[in-house]
């Protein structure tokens, strides 16, 4: 399955490359290539497009990004145009780099943040519930030891004790009733528009501009008395 | 010295073109042209038009193809497309459909 793959010096490949297994470089790719095995580009190697691969050995001329999911090397006579970013990155003495690099990311770790992730989230917001949901688990504990009062008698003694510490906890369980209140958080987002109201009051500071135009009106009314005057003789 | 090996689950989508030999055992989709001999291997999926001096066909090829010296489908080996070649052969258990074009 993971047999090497090669692309001769004497060979050219305008597309795209990718899939399982390593791949070496000693001709040209025009094209993005990503494969899951290491890749090796020789010294009379070249790609324009970007490079993915889990190591990846670089001798030759690369116009593009290289991500290594294990590690970038470039190697004395490499020749890079384009981002690089891999948990080890290294670059030899005579290669040439041009772009960012950043020694970043680490594979292993990725894979296992993505089950432990969604798992909790969904257990907080029941547990925030209960307190509220108490009112209507509690008759419900009444009911039992009525329909079954023979049952509560024989256990009696050590039974009826450990139902009322157990009241308050039992709401915990019935994970149904809180679904309803989770809904409560979403008034309060509603909460954040009486502050815009409170902005408001803010604008009516707006009317000290206002009062340089005043001074304006009597200088027009000064001129329309004049008028009047005139126009009355 | 080997030319250019493309591996068991590499795939390629575009054109390969070059001087030396080719063995392909993964998929090609697009255009292959070189000069020299050609390999598909039991393994691989070939949708390309197919130029070289030589083909050899033990796997899947749909495509036409145009040799300068031969062609040659293996047992087990499938070709659909049409050939133009000075020399072709068919295996016992190879499958082909399309026309040839042996110049005489």
């Amino acid at each position: 399955m993971t047999e090497a793959s090669v692309i001769g010096a004497g060979t050219v490949i305008s597309g795209h490359v990718r899939g399982q297994g390593s791949l070496e470089i000693l001709g040209r790719v025009e094209g993005d290539v990503s494969v899951t095995g290491n890749v090796v580009i020789g010294s009379e190697g070249r790609v324009r497009g970007n490079v993915n691969g889990a190591e990846l050995r670089i001798a030759g001329q690369v116009q593009g990004d290289l991500r290594g999911a294990i590690a970038v090397l470039l190697e004395a006579g490499a020749r890079v145009v384009g981002d690089i970013s891999a948990p080890r990155v290294g670059i030899a003495p005579g290669a040439l780099a041009r772009g960012h690099v950043q020694t970043d990311g680490e594979p292993a770790p990725a894979v296992a943040r993505v089950p432990a992730a969604p798992a909790r989230p969904v257990v907080p917001p029941p547990r925030i519930a209960p307190s509220p949901a108490m009112p209507p688990t509690a008759p419900k504990f009444e009911a039992k030891p009525v329909a079954v009062p023979a049952k509560v008698e024989a256990k009696a003694p050590p039974v009826p004790a450990k139902l009322e510490a157990r009241a308050p906890l039992p709401p915990p369980p019935k994970l149904a009733p809180p679904k309803p209140e989770v809904r409560k958080p979403e008034p309060p987002r509603v909460a954040p528009a009486p502050p815009q109201a409170e902005f408001t009051p803010v604008r009516p500071l707006k009317p000290e501009p206002r009062r340089p135009p005043p001074p304006v009106v009597p200088v027009l009314s000064k001129g329309i008395k004049a008028k009047k005057k005139k126009s009355q003789d | 010295m080997a030319g250019t090996v493309i591996g068991e689950g590499l795939t390629i989508e575009g054109d390969i073109s070059g001087d030396e030999e080719i063995v392909i055992h993964g998929n090609l989709r697009g255009r292959l042209t070189t000069t020299d001999a050609v390999t598909v291997g039991g393994t691989a999926v070939v949708g390309a038009d197919i130029t070289g001096a030589s083909l050899s066909v033990a796997g899947q090829v749909t495509g036409d193809v145009t040799a300068s010296e031969r062609v040659d489908i293996q047992a087990g080996g499938r070709l659909v497309g049409d050939i133009k070649a000075a020399r072709f052969t068919i295996a016992d258990g190879a499958s082909f459909k399309g026309n040839v074009d042996m110049e005489v």
